[in-house]
């Protein structure tokens, strides 16, 4: 996506990627984390606020750092380079909210005619998956990079 | 400005290694997010659309 994202730092595995936020609230360390899951090679991506003091993550808090558009194309950056480093994986992602999960459509949704260049995007509803669809409500999200 | 703009581009990103962060790769982080990843898995399973290309 052509739109600004943050510099992006991280592990060697690239399985936890970091960022700062900078906003009207200051600098917010944010963590982005490709969890593997029961099934092999599908990881569930997660991401929140990283306490600076206690190492903790909270990935609920509301951070209103009047940047979330950056965040989230930052986090969309972090899908290219996961999926450049393991491009066979599959990437599930779901809002730790339902307001979150709507953010996140939103976000796809903006931005569908590019993301579907590099990427097959699913939706999940009703308990199965269909090819993502900008005006509906799901409940998560399936991406894995086009061959 | 050319090397900027070339890389305002860049879909993939330019990503710097912190070896500190390495110490989150096996600690589960969100793990109530990862249960509800694999309770989902369970009940919906896998794309049919994907699962078949596979076969």
């Amino acid at each position: 996506m052509k739109l600004p994202k943050y510099p992006l730092a991280s592990s060697d595995k690239m399985m936890t990627f970091e960022f700062v936020s900078e906003g009207k609230k200051g600098l917010i360390h944010k963590l982005v984390k490709y969890q593997p899951t029961n099934l092999k090679g599908l990881y569930n991506l997660a991401f929140g606020d990283k306490d600076l003091k206690t190492g903790e993550i909270d990935d609920e808090v509301i951070s209103n750092n009047g940047d979330s558009e950056k965040v989230l194309a930052t986090v969309v950056a972090t899908v290219y380079a996961f999926t450049d480093k393991y491009p066979d994986a599959w990437v599930y992602a779901t809002g730790s909210t339902k307001a979150r999960t709507r953010l996140y459509r939103m976000g796809i949704s903006r931005f569908l005619e590019e993301v579907t260049q590099d990427f097959e995007v699913l939706g999940e509803r009703n308990d199965d998956w269909e090819t993502f669809k900008s005006d509906i409500e799901y409940e998560g999200f399936l991406v894995r990079r086009k061959s | 400005m050319k090397i900027a703009n070339e890389l305002k581009k860049r879909k993939t990103p330019i990503v710097k290694i912190d070896k500190s962060l390495d110490k989150f790769d096996d600690k589960v982080l969100f793990p109530e997010k990862l249960e509800k990843a694999n309770a989902m898995l369970k009940k919906v399973g896998l794309p049919k659309q994907w699962t078949a290309k596979n076969v």
